[in-house]
């Protein structure tokens, strides 16, 4: 069964690569910090809480938990989960920004935020106006097929067939304007010249469903988000957005192998506080979040998503440098799409 | 596979589990009482308890959440007989006649009736559910893509038109409202900003509960209080008499048409149960002799819409368990549910965990049967909320509609906007136009939108493509065909007195 | 003029009024989609048209008919909201004028800082420093106003308490709105409206907070979000 089959791949080969994070599962990324530290000022005296500009079922709904659940078993105290959905993220961001600036309350946030500032720089930058506290999940986005696709078998038959097509081909993707799925979808249309038409699905289940029930041609989707297809054997890769092949889908040709070197946008999801809470409360939460990114509970959680194929940690200066860069490319393709960038 | 065998076998492993029989119990008690209090519903209690369910076993979450819906569609039938205040849009036709006949004085015959006809509905579409949900999800996941769906979506429009309204313009009016209150927010392809008047809250769009909730719950408060003020106010007319069972084998006619209306119309995705609700109630008054009493108190009206949306969650569990379609909001946190336990509702779900799926069945078929006893018994007792002076109940109706509203998606506006509902649909109740037509029109609003945007694209936006989809097309003409008929009925057949 | 009335040149007014209005609200979001090329606005501009003609399709067959109903399902004629408003005579122009004007209250408080913002650039703090002179003056202007228009107080008051959550919490506002309504329903003994304070904020509290840890709005403002902070830890 094409199940076992990728299972014993992604078994086989998680020891095996070093873009695993997970093999480093022995020695984690923050297992330098201290295992404890003393509560400054007695903060906090009471239970924090995470708004999160997502519903709980999502990504970032499920990261929320799993941070939640990790800093609350290293340190005992609880966090409340808020979320506050709409605007693809925007009004979870109003919301926290409202709020009182006392370090009781953070944010889980994704690169939504970070494409939001490019466009209008009115909008909150999470590198400067936030202070990142971790970011626990970077992960990258693959072409998916119908394992029982017979029209094309890779890569390279599918381009030739959407060629084929003459425009008539289709794709299920987030059809966000400016989106980080849009982006990368117009690099690879760019880079093969080939014309799709792409189907906007703004919600998972229905996208998936799109292409299962044979609604659609192929899918534009992040690993973690589809593993049950491919667990089943419903779903086939056959490029990889990255410039080399994760272990796990190391038969799945990536950039380089298809010959494209346009530098692919990735999806990651972090942690934030608002740059005016005190001093030493930011530096407990920095610890906190950081020390529970190492938590068993959090490192199972993230190997579960496929967030351990490429190394998901980044600190406070790691989530900046990461951001600024983000925003800075955001910007330059928003600039030679022709949208008007405030 | 033996459907038989399978459903022994998860009713063993749902009760000899005592977590099991403490979360099913739990279940149809709470789902009972959240229906059944005005201001709040079983969504309500469904998004509260949506992060708890990630201390609960997959199997455990799953069958709380179905057995809530189960008993919650039932209990939102009691605050629409009562209080004029549907707990979920699936309820809104039963408020038609039911609060009539609560104003007659017959509000026990009403809810009697209701807990009959939600038990009988119900059960019978668990029963099919179990025979039925592999091979439909088979043909449906194939056959039912975007254009079916908006299809399906235009039908179910032309339908509610003609439902609730004083005259079909007036339906046609509320309908567009709802639907151009669903442009509010983002558009569903490029995201871009509509309607937002730089209120960066708005961008969430408007949501259809606190819009429920103020058009049924807050505006009825807001009229009770104007009769008060007036001195035109009576205490509504208690009464307990249930109808006989004689009276229901005499509608056994309206139970099985709902029965069969309800199922065909839960299994449709995303707006399953509330059409099934309406369809069930016009195809009633389609079929009788009597037309005119519809509306003022005929128990018919309550039969035909309680059997129907009851029989709806049976079918709502088919497109969700096979295809990871949610019928509508409670079912959509049913997804949530899996996913918090990493699993994704869908085919694999009957491969991976038949035992989850039978648990589940077996649960909604004993939540349904439940509802006879623990029902007539909580009717009781609930019935007897109308006996608080009013001056104590409105406050706290209101607050209880503020948790309700403000829970589901944690944000100040849909308090707001909740309110704001209230008083437009206190001007609005005296004008002849239809509160469950702006609903409707705001949850079919977003899908239909996205599906027709999705559609256009998949045809290349190339309108005649729908001709080439059978199904698609088919909804497309019956759809038609009902505004046509509804038009040349308004112009030219005698008009009802 | 067949069998119309004023009202329905009125209702037509409104609805084409309105179908203008959104129709030219519509050119702020006219951009186009790259993979759709019908964009953003062709979805609500049909439906805005569809509402002008169903508008005219209604004057059009008020005309001939007049009120009389066309046999939809079940509709809503009866439900007595029309008789309560009659006998109440809430239909003469300065009910609505009043009612309007209670309607305009909250809609101001939360639109003040941007007016105030019009003068002189506002930061958190001299947000925070409008709101909290606004809403005392406008509490009198409600006050005032609702001497003359009951109802309208009714409608106006649960608006007011939504707009002031966000800032305020509701843990603070919630007693408050209690004795609002109570007092507004006619209710004057003092003991029975503070039971009543006391049953349903406890049985909200205890429901909702200490058993199912719902976070309810703690407000922005000082000292409301510190009060609320403390309810909680009580609670919890």
């Amino acid at each position: 069964m094409g199940s076992n089959k990728f299972l014993m791949t992604a078994g086989s080969m998680l020891a095996a690569t070093i873009f695993s994070a997970s093999s480093a599962y022995a020695a984690c990324a923050t297992d330098g910090l201290p295992g404890t530290m003393a509560k400054p000022g007695g903060f906090p005296e009471r239970s924090l809480a995470m708004i999160v500009p997502y519903g709980p079922a999502g990504g970032s709904g499920q990261v929320a938990q799993a941070m939640a659940q990790a800093v609350t078993e290293l340190t005992g105290v609880s966090i409340n989960r808020d979320h506050k959905p709409g605007g693809s993220g925007t009004v979870g961001m109003t919301a926290y920004l409202a709020m009182p600036t006392d370090g009781y309350t953070v944010l889980e946030h994704i690169d939504d935020a970070s494409s939001a500032h490019a466009l209008d720089s009115g909008r909150p930058n999470p590198a400067e106006d936030l202070i990142p506290l971790v970011i626990s999940q970077i992960t990258f986005s693959q072409i998916y097929i119908r394992t029982n696709e017979d029209r094309f078998t890779d890569w390279d038959s599918f381009v030739n067939w959407v060629k084929a097509q003459d425009g008539k081909a289709t794709i299920a993707n987030v059809s966000k304007e400016g989106s980080m799925e849009r982006i990368n979808m117009k690099y690879l249309t760019d880079a093969t010249g080939m014309k799709i038409q792409q189907i906007s699905f703004d919600k998972g289940a229905p996208r998936y469903g799109a292409l299962a029930g044979g609604q659609v041609d192929a899918l534009f989707e992040q690993p973690g988000d589809v593993r049950k297809f491919l667990d089943s054997g419903t779903f086939r890769p056959i490029l990889t957005l990255l410039h080399s092949r994760p272990g796990v889908f190391a038969d799945v040709p990536s950039l380089k192998d298809a010959g494209f070197d346009f530098e692919p946008l990735l999806r990651f999801r972090g942690f934030y506080v608002h740059k005016d809470a005190p001093a030493d409360r930011v530096e407990w939460l920095q610890w906190a979040f950081q020390k529970g990114f190492c938590e068993p509970s959090y490192q199972a959680f993230n190997e579960k998503k496929f967030m351990n194929l490429i190394e998901s940690y980044r600190d406070t200066a790691g989530a900046k440098e990461l951001i600024t860069g983000t925003i800075a490319q955001y910007r330059q393709v928003y600039k030679e799409l022709g949208l008007e960038v405030k | 596979m033996d459907a038989y065998a399978n459903f022994i076998n998860g009713t063993i492993t749902l009760f000899s589990d005592p977590m099991g029989i403490l979360i099913f119990f739990g279940g149809v008690v709470g789902g009972m009482l959240f229906g059944a209090i005005p201001g709040v519903s079983m969504l309500t209690l469904a998004a509260i308890l949506l992060p708890f369910t990630a201390h609960l076993s997959a199997e455990h979450g799953i069958m709380l959440f179905s057995v809530i819906y189960c008993t919650g569609v039932y209990g939102g039938a009691i605050t629409a007989i009562l209080f004029n205040i549907p707990g979920a849009p699936e309820n809104a036709p039963t408020a038609f006649d039911g609060y009539a006949m609560t104003k007659n004085g017959e509000a026990g015959r009403a809810v009697g009736a209701a807990v009959m006809c939600s038990a009988i509905g119900g059960t019978v579409a668990a029963v099919i559910m179990m025979l039925a949900t592999a091979p439909i999800a088979n043909w449906a996941i194939s056959a039912f893509g975007p254009p079916e769906i908006f299809a399906l979506v235009f039908f179910g429009l032309a339908v509610a038109a003609t439902v609730g309204a004083k005259t079909l313009w007036k339906g046609w009016l509320s309908i567009l409202v709802g639907l151009l209150i669903a442009v509010v927010g983002m558009d569903p392809v490029g995201g871009i900003e509509r309607y937002d008047f730089s209120m960066p809250y708005l961008l969430a769009g408007i949501h259809f509960i606190p819009t429920i909730l103020g058009f049924f719950a807050v505006s009825e408060i807001f009229i009770q209080a104007e009769k008060k003020a007036t001195g035109s106010f009576i205490a509504p007319k208690i009464s307990v008499d249930f109808p006989s069972v004689a009276e229901l084998i005499a509608h056994k006619v309206a139970v099985i048409r709902s029965i069969v209306i309800g199922f065909f119309c839960g299994v449709l995705p995303g707006i399953g149960a509330t059409l099934a609700a309406f369809m069930g109630y016009n195809e009633a008054v389609r079929w009788s002799k009597d037309k005119s009493q519809f509306g003022k108190g005929k128990l018919e009206g309550v039969i035909s819409s309680e059997t129907a949306n009851n029989a709806a969650t049976g079918a709502a569990m088919i497109p969700l368990l096979a295809l990871g379609l949610p019928g509508g909001a409670l079912t959509a946190m049913m997804v949530g549910v899996f996913q918090m336990h990493d699993m994704e509702p869908g085919p694999l779900v009957f491969l991976n965990s038949p035992d989850l799926v039978w648990v589940v069945f077996a649960a909604m078929f004993f939540a349904n049967l439940s509802i006879l006893l623990v029902g007539y018994l909580e009717t009781k007792t609930i019935i007897n909320l109308l006996r608080i002076p009013f001056q104590f109940l409105a406050p706290l109706i209101l607050l209880l509609a503020t948790v309700g509203a403000y829970a589901v998606r944690g944000l100040v506006i849909d308090v707001l906007v909740m309110f704001i509902a209230g008083a437009a649909g206190f001007f609005l109740r005296r004008s002849g136009y239809s509160l469950a037509g702006i609903v409707l029109g705001l949850i079919l609003g977003k899908i239909g939108e996205q599906t027709f945007a999705q559609a256009m694209q998949m045809l290349h936006f190339e309108w005649l493509g729908f001709l080439d989809r059978p199904i698609a097309s088919a909804l497309i003409a019956a759809a038609f065909l009902t505004i046509l008929s509804s038009i040349y009925s308004a112009f030219f057949k005698k008009h009802a007195q | 003029m067949g069998k119309l009335r004023p009202v329905h040149f009125f209702e037509a007014a409104f609805w084409l009024l309105l179908s203008s209005f959104l129709y030219v609200e519509s050119f702020d979001f006219d951009r186009s989609i790259e993979i759709y090329k019908f964009g953003a606005t062709a979805w609500p501009r049909t439906l805005i048209l569809l509402m002008a003609f169903a508008a005219l399709g209604q004057l059009l067959f008020q005309y001939y008919a007049g009120d009389s109903p066309t046999g939809s399902l079940g509709a809503a004629t009866d439900d007595g909201a029309q008789e309560a408003a009659r006998k109440a005579g809430h239909s003469s122009v300065s009910w609505y004028a009043s009612t309007f004007l209670l309607l305009a209250i909250p809609f101001l408080y939360m639109r003040a800082p941007d007016l105030v913002g019009l003068m002189t650039t506002l930061d958190k703090q001299g947000v925070h420093l409008v709101k909290g002179v606004t809403a005392p003056i406008l509490l009198v202007a409600y006050l005032v106003l609702m001497r003359g228009n009951h109802v309208g107080a009714i409608l106006a008051l649960p608006i007011f308490f939504a707009a002031l959550l966000e800032d305020m919490g509701f843990y603070a506002m919630a007693p408050l709105f209690i004795i609002g309504v109570t007092l507004l329903m006619g209710e004057r003994r003092l003991q029975w409206i503070a039971l009543t304070i006391a049953l349903i904020m406890g049985a909200l509290l205890l429901t909702f907070v200490s058993l199912l840890y719902v976070g309810l709005p703690t407000g922005n403002l000082s000292p409301f979000y510190e009060f609320s902070n403390q309810l909680i830890i009580l609670l919890q």
